[in-house]
């Protein structure tokens, strides 16, 4: 277990420069995603722990100690990767030995590592078998049993489920957190997904271009979104955001009006009439209301899930989605009224796109 | 059963009539070969399809050294398997090494090095073999099978960099990765992951270097001039310097020493098809 610590990091290839200075800390033991989408710097910041990409700029601390110029061999840390990359030609048990064969441990503590980790990850029977015979989900515990039989100080992840079927990805997730939650080593995991983000973490950093979003535990940032981007790309379906300009409404009240239609805005947030912004509500945070009270709205879409149904609606030229508890009779084209839990509503400036 | 179809009848007639030719093609000399092998000198010539008296007395006079040509045939046989092996295993230490350093560890100007190489094929080796026979002089190795080895190794090097740059090409980068994350230095990445992979690439080399150097002769001629320094290939050619030449002692000859390549080749076929890397990673 140690902690990992980034001072100002960059990293630049050739002109183009991706990451713009980056400092954050994990703490001992954390679960920390990095989450964002494509092209954002996340795999190569992972990278540059492994030690497998060049730190342009900055210094990466593990336990206090800079690694910057630390072979990757040196830094006592396990990598998982998408591709699994397991040694084709060796055997399960062989490949999870491998690490400790190269640091010439004794083989009698080698074999009683390996018997160990091969059970945590229920691979007992699948020692002598080879990566080919393996199916996926196999294949991906192999790939962690391989990490978690060096008892590095550091656990990696790179998209390590993104291979995998849409329900035995669910299952994987499960087991990695409760892996981690036996082991309680520091991990670092990469993901595009938010959802994974949101299920495993301890604390999610969002990335986007080579820079930091915001950092905070899963909730915080679902609750409490530094900005339109971190807003948009946590939580599923994702919020809907709308432009518009402060102003009162016929009875008084602070509204943001798009399109002349008034949203309600609670008391409590503290903006001037005239202003520009986003007006930001999660699916789950508008209901169906009686006519004349809400927001009308033109169904365009129903989706039941069964527990839920989602309803794309149509209000002006913005297109909405909303989620409500259990069924509803409503049909497309039909015309409905939304209300929004007020308390629940995001503003952010129209210009800095910062939450206000 | 299949369904007969014209469109299936005229695919099929298409490949036979390609097909047969060649066969035909490649046979004939072969038959050739075995016909004359089993004739006596008087009916070797004769014309027939199949000799009137077959005959394994030609076998007898070229295994038991028999001939006035084939006394030194047992040193010849030697040294043309000295001189393939040792071109087949060299060419291999060389080719794997600089692959490896090319495509796994991107040494600096390693491409630039394959080009290099690879450019000496514009120039046939019919044209370097004057130069190369110069060179071998000054470094006082003509008459010394190592000329031919070094200058074989010349020849068979830069294709097989490549080819083997290619196959290394094809391993996933991420194996490497993660044997640097398991703690392995180059040279163990080099020796427990790099080369088991590469056995079926290393094996196809291996035999195109060895059968380069077992069937050459322009080189062999040129380089090696004593009767029991040169392979079984020059001696073969010697066979016909004389007007009255042995035909059916040159084509048993022949015959034996066309043997051990089918034999290697045999033997490696199935290293040939690859399919080791297959489970390293999702494809």
């Amino acid at each position: 277990m140690a902690e990992v610590a980034f001072r100002d990091i960059q990293k630049t290839y050739g002109k183009t420069k991706i990451i713009h200075g980056i400092s954050f800390d994990i703490a001992e033991g954390e679960f920390v995603v990095l989450v964002g989408p494509s092209g954002c710097g996340k795999s190569t910041l992972l990278r540059m722990i492994a030690g497998l990409e060049e730190i342009t700029e900055g210094e990466i601390l593990i336990d206090g100690r800079v690694v910057n110029d630390l072979e990757a061999k040196d830094r006592d840390i396990a990598m998982v990767f998408q591709s699994y990359a397991l040694y084709p030609h060796m055997t399960v048990r062989e490949n999870m030995a491998f690490s400790l064969r190269l640091r010439d441990a004794d083989p009698a503590l080698t074999q009683e590592r390996v018997n160990r980790s091969a059970k945590i990850l229920n691979l007992d029977q699948l020692l002598d078998r080879f990566p080919r015979e393996l199916s996926g989900g196999q294949r991906q515990r192999v790939a962690m049993g391989r990490a978690i039989v060096r008892d590095p100080k550091v656990f990696l992840f790179d998209e390590p489920l993104s291979n995998l079927d849409a329900k035995l990805r669910v299952a994987m997730r499960a087991e990695i957190k409760s892996l981690h939650h036996r082991l309680k080593t520091t991990t670092v995991y990469v993901t595009h997904d938010q959802i994974e983000a949101m299920t495993m973490a301890d604390k999610i950093v969002v990335m986007h271009d080579g820079v930091i979003e915001q950092i905070g535990t899963p909730l915080d940032l679902f609750d409490a979104p530094a900005n339109l981007f971190v807003a948009q790309f946590i939580g599923s379906p994702s919020m809907n955001v709308i432009k518009g300009q402060i102003a009162s409404s016929q009875s008084g009240q602070t509204v943001a009006r798009v399109a002349g239609l008034d949203w309600p805005i609670t008391s409590a947030l503290n903006v001037s009439a005239g202003k520009e912004v986003y007006y930001g509500v999660r699916p789950t945070d508008m209901y169906l209301t009686e006519p004349g009270q809400g927001i009308p709205a033109q169904v365009v879409v129903v989706e039941p899930t069964g527990a839920e149904t989602e309803l794309l609606v149509k209000v002006g030229d913005d297109t909405l989605t909303l989620v409500i508890q259990g069924r509803t009779h409503v049909k497309p084209e039909d015309t409905v009224h939304l209300g929004v839990k007020t308390e629940k509503v995001h503003l952010f400036d129209a210009t800095s796109e910062k939450r206000i | 059963m299949k369904k007969l179809t014209l469109k299936g009848v005229a695919t099929e007639a298409k490949l036979l009539l390609i097909g047969i030719p060649l066969l035909i093609w490649t046979l004939i000399p072969v038959y050739h070969l075995f016909l004359f092998s089993i004739s006596t000198k008087d009916s070797a010539t004769s014309g027939h399809l199949w000799p009137v008296h077959p005959t394994l007395q030609n076998f007898e006079f070229v295994l038991w050294q028999k001939h006035f040509y084939l006394n030194y045939f047992w040193i010849q046989m030697w040294n043309s398997v000295f001189i393939a092996v040792s071109v087949g295993f060299l060419t291999l230490l060389i080719s794997t090494f600089a692959a490896f350093a090319i495509s796994r560890l991107k040494v600096r100007g390693g491409r630039t090095v394959l080009n290099l190489a690879l450019f000496t094929y514009f120039i046939p080796a019919a044209f370097l073999a004057v130069p190369m026979y110069k060179t071998m002089s000054q470094y006082g190795l003509l008459d010394n099978q190592w000329a031919l080895i070094l200058a074989m190794i010349t020849i068979a090097s830069p294709y097989s960099i490549w080819v083997l740059k290619q196959a290394s090409d094809k391993l996933p980068l991420e194996l490497d990765e993660a044997a640097r994350m398991d703690g392995a230095t180059p040279m163990q990445l080099f020796w427990m992951v790099y080369l088991p992979l590469m056995v079926p690439s290393l094996v196809a080399v291996g035999t195109y270097s060895l059968l380069l150097a077992w069937n050459e002769y322009l080189y062999a001629f040129l380089l090696l001039s004593k009767e029991n320094t040169f392979t079984v290939g020059v001696a073969l050619g010697n066979f016909l310097s004389a007007d009255d030449s042995p035909w059916e002692l040159l084509m048993t000859t022949g015959l034996i020493y066309a043997l051990p390549p089918a034999a290697i080749y045999y033997t490696f076929k199935r290293y040939m098809v690859s399919g080791l890397t297959a489970g390293a990673v999702k494809s």
